[in-house]
């Protein structure tokens, strides 16, 4: 792994993601072409407007990242490709841009699995940045993203033991569900934070589903419990029904969001802090668009620091999808001999717990 | 590259994937086509790797690329498409997109022909030469003139058996269509942008407004950003 450089490509979802990694760590550039806007108007993702999108940007985006890294692919020891979970459609593009790549280059291909893209995120160093430690093991894994929710234990590079998942619906689908209800929009998340850092009054309290004593998660109980509370408050500000005859006033829109953020990050930092406890990890990792949440770093850091954890996030910008984090984890499979053939395929569902890394060695 | 150089054509359009090697002047090498299905992407590369070796030509001496655009089967576009934008973005390959429909019809011999391709598992689209392709729903016929022959491609047991077999035909001469067409540009240097080439656009799922791709994108992370 030692000087390696990796090209890595994502296209699991809605960003068309291309990156250069050096030792697995450094990023020499880290381009994203971020589909966000175009599917705001229907608030989700259409598969097919995606892939498409993705056809459309993946060779501005290689050109822009072998541009800003200074390099050609000659220059590259390996290339890395999101082979899944994620969209079919999507993933295909990438993987077979990256096949294409690979072969006319005569350069070897590695397949990551994006779920652990997320947990490598941790290890990534900016252009520049002064060298970290990187995370030590053993440690405790959160993804939170609008797609998965679940925790793991690593005890070494590539390996992981599934500690706890979502047994409904993703943390990030709850905040963009909520979002809605709320009138703020998509995607809900960073609005949701935006919203509940104005909350003046901090009481409103949302259910939490602790699922007894195991690591497993729920949020559809706590989307049906907003509703009920959102149409509650409506009812209590003398408004009608459907938000599109009225919007709450600001305020209690602030108050909401901060209450139904409250009850994610609850269970979510409860949850991460008590597998490090019991798991006897040095560390813990966060990875996945939620991390970037900001009262759910602070939280999780408070609480870690007076259990002597070493906690480590990305920056927002490496917790949404994007290649840089594809590298950091292609250079690990690729040091560590793992090649893929010219029959890459898309596995778009792919636990990350069962997927062919070394698990349970 | 290598300015004439042999011509690589990539198809994944239909259920029939089709690759072929041509000279410059769009004459036929080698040709090879296989049911893919719907999973064309563990099997593209494998056998355009196998189709060069075959014919001793190094993928560094390609001349050119075409590639069929569809419509058709929106899996087998996004694996061909971004195959043939892998391989001409590596090999700095000039590339020549053709409409699948147009090479088709085009295959299928003259007069006045009505090409139809299944869209989703009940809709078709309907193309003819010169005009835009559309979709008719559900079990509809499409509105035929006087004179008209249906070809029907992947549609066998939803229309009628001479259509099926003349859409077999056409698609023989696929591979050779496509290459005419693409030689001619190539030759001509009429080129398509590599980086806008998309597959023709007219399946989308019912209720889904197209989305223009060039626009809601957001560039971040490069030098610049356009
Ligand atoms: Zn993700």
């Amino acid at each position: 792994m030692s000087g390696s450089l990796v090209l890595a490509i994502e296209s699991s979802c809605d960003e068309t993601g291309i990156a250069l990694v050096e030792d697995g760590r450094r990023i020499r550039s880290n381009v994203v072409a971020s589909q966000v806007a175009l599917h705001a108007p229907t608030g989700g993702i259409v598969p097919e407007v995606a892939a498409r999108a993705h056809l459309r940007w993946i060779v501005p985006v290689l050109d822009e990242a072998l541009d800003a890294a200074g390099v050609t692919v000659s220059d590259v020891d390996a290339v890395a490709v999101t082979s899944g979970p994620g969209l079919a459609g999507s993933l295909l593009v990438g993987i077979n841009f990256a096949k294409a790549i690979a072969w006319a280059h005569g350069k070897p291909l590695v397949g990551v699995n994006h779920l652990e893209g997320h947990l490598y995120a941790s290890w990534l160093l900016d252009p520049g940045e002064d060298a970290s430690e990187a995370p030590v093991f053993p440690l405790i894994g959160l993804v939170v993203s609008g797609g998965h929710t679940f925790l793991v234990e690593m005890t070494d590079h590539l390996s992981y033991r599934l500690l706890g998942t979502t047994l409904d619906d993703a943390a990030g689908e709850a905040f963009d569900k909520v979002g809605r209800l709320l009138g703020l929009g998509y995607p809900g998340g960073p609005a949701i934070s935006a919203a509940a850092e104005r909350a003046t009054a901090r009481d409103r309290v949302f259910p939490r589903a602790w699922m007894g004593d195991s690591y497993d998660l729920s949020f559809s109980g706590l989307k049906t419990a907003a509703r009920r509370i959102i149409a509650e408050a409506r009812a209590d500000e003398g408004l009608p029904v459907d938000d599109r005859d009225g919007p709450l006033p600001a305020g209690v829109v602030a108050e909401l969001a901060w209450g139904f953020q409250d009850a994610v990050v609850d269970v979510l930092a409860t949850k991460a802090l008590r597998a490090a406890e019991e798991t006897n990890a040095r560390g813990i990792v966060i990875g996945g668009g939620v991390a970037s949440n900001v009262a759910l770093r602070a939280r999780i850091r408070s609480a870690a620091r007076s259990q002597g954890i070493r906690v480590t996030i990305p920056r927002p910008g490496l917790c949404t999808d994007n290649g840089a984090m594809i590298g950091a984890a292609g250079a690990r499979r690729f040091a560590a001999g793992e090649r893929a053939g010219l029959d890459l395929d898309a596995r778009p569902t792919w636990p990350l717990a069962t997927s062919p890394a070394r698990v349970g060695h | 590259m290598t300015a004439g150089g042999p011509i690589l054509v990539i198809d994944t359009a239909t259920t029939h994937a089709v690759i072929a090697l041509g000279d410059p002047d769009g004459s036929p090498r080698a040709v090879r086509s296989w049911v893919a299905g719907y999973r064309h992407g563990e099997e593209l590369l494998p056998r355009i790797e196998a189709l060069l070796a075959d014919e001793g030509v190094a993928r560094t001496a390609l001349g050119g690329l075409v590639v069929g655009t569809g419509p058709g089967a929106f899996t087998g576009l996004r694996v061909g498409i971004a195959t043939a934008k892998g391989l001409a973005h590596a090999l700095r390959l000039p590339i020549v997109r053709v409409a699948t429909a147009e090479a088709l019809l085009d295959a299928a011999g003259g007069g006045s022909l009505v090409l139809m391709q299944p869209a989703g598992s009940s809709d078709t689209v309907v193309s003819r030469a010169g005009e835009p392709s559309k979709i008719v729903a559900g079990g509809d016929a499409p509105d035929l003139r006087p004179g008209d022959a249906l070809v029907a491609v992947d549609l066998d047991g939803r229309a009628p058996i001479a259509a099926v077999e003349a859409g077999a035909r056409a698609h023989g001469g696929l591979a050779a269509s496509l290459l005419r067409a693409g030689a001619a540009r190539l030759a001509a240097g009429d080129v398509d942008d590599l980086a806008t080439l998309v597959p023709e656009y007219v399946t989308l799922p019912r209720g889904v407004r197209v989305a223009v791709p060039d626009a809601g994108v957001e560039l971040t992370g490069g030098r610049t950003v356009p």
